[in-house]
């Protein structure tokens, strides 16, 4: 699911929010085990990271994100 | 949820997990119950969003289905922490989040909105002009091959022709006969 070698930030170049709610976006930043992915690797810019790190662990609480890959 | 707890308004959403074993009417009845607990502790709900039934990522408390609902309102911040043992300890409610918010005036909303449709249409004019080029690409074989096929068809024309030509031809010399 991840994005490869994205110049720009999804979130700068879309002007999006990052929302926990949102769980198909957040997927996109997340591997097949769930796992947060570097922002080096997804192109997004440090401060959507810091963002959208919180945002995926919202989602997971709220059973909006499986925390495993099961 | 903030840890701070100002006496100062400030915004907050909710978002909360009605279990499965009620049915759809009961589960709006306990969303409604939730506004007005959220009305009696002093908030102003502002904005309110029911999602429907909806599979939960995993089991919760052997809940595999919820129906989420979420509201937003001003609330003092001292009540906060009220608002929230009320929804920890109420059977009712499977699972909810309290989180900050910043709040927007319509004004800042209608900003945005702009903002997204000049995004969008952006991304409109880019995918037209990839696909142009690709029509292009696309359509410099079927040119060569037209003239070939306009040939065969203007053959088969001229057969047609000759052919109706024979005919009345024939037609004739039997009036003749």
């Amino acid at each position: 699911m991840s994005t490869k070698k994205q110049k720009d930030c999804h979130f700068c170049a879309n002007q999006i929010e990052v929302d926990y709610k949102d769980g198909r976006t957040l997927k996109k930043f997340v591997n097949f085990y769930m796992k947060i992915l570097p922002g080096s690797r997804t192109g997004v810019c440090a401060w959507h990271q810091r963002k959208l790190s919180s945002a995926i662990k919202r989602a997971r609480v709220m059973a909006l994100m499986s925390p495993t890959h099961k | 949820m903030s840890k701070t707890k100002s006496d100062s308004l400030s915004h907050y959403e909710l978002l909360f997990i009605v279990p499965n074993k009620y049915t759809e009417d009961e589960a709006k009845q306990v969303i409604a119950k939730t506004g007005t607990i959220i009305k009696e502790n002093g908030g102003n709900i502002t904005f309110e969003e029911y999602w429907g039934k909806k599979r939960l990522a995993y089991a919760i408390k052997q809940n595999h289905y919820g129906y989420y609902s979420l509201f937003e309102f001003d609330l003092e911040g001292k009540n906060l922490a009220k608002l929230d043992k009320i929804f920890r300890l109420s059977g009712e409610i499977l699972r909810h989040q309290i989180v900050t918010k910043v709040f927007k005036s319509p004004e800042e909303l209608k900003i945005e909105k702009e903002r997204k449709e000049r995004v969008e249409k952006k991304k409109a004019e880019t995918e037209k002009e990839k696909k142009t080029d690709k029509t292009a690409v696309t359509t410099s074989p079927v040119k060569q091959n037209l003239p070939s096929n306009s040939s065969a068809s203007n053959a088969k024309k001229v057969d047609l022709k000759d052919l109706d030509e024979k005919l009345e031809g024939i037609l004739n010399a039997k009036d003749l006969v």
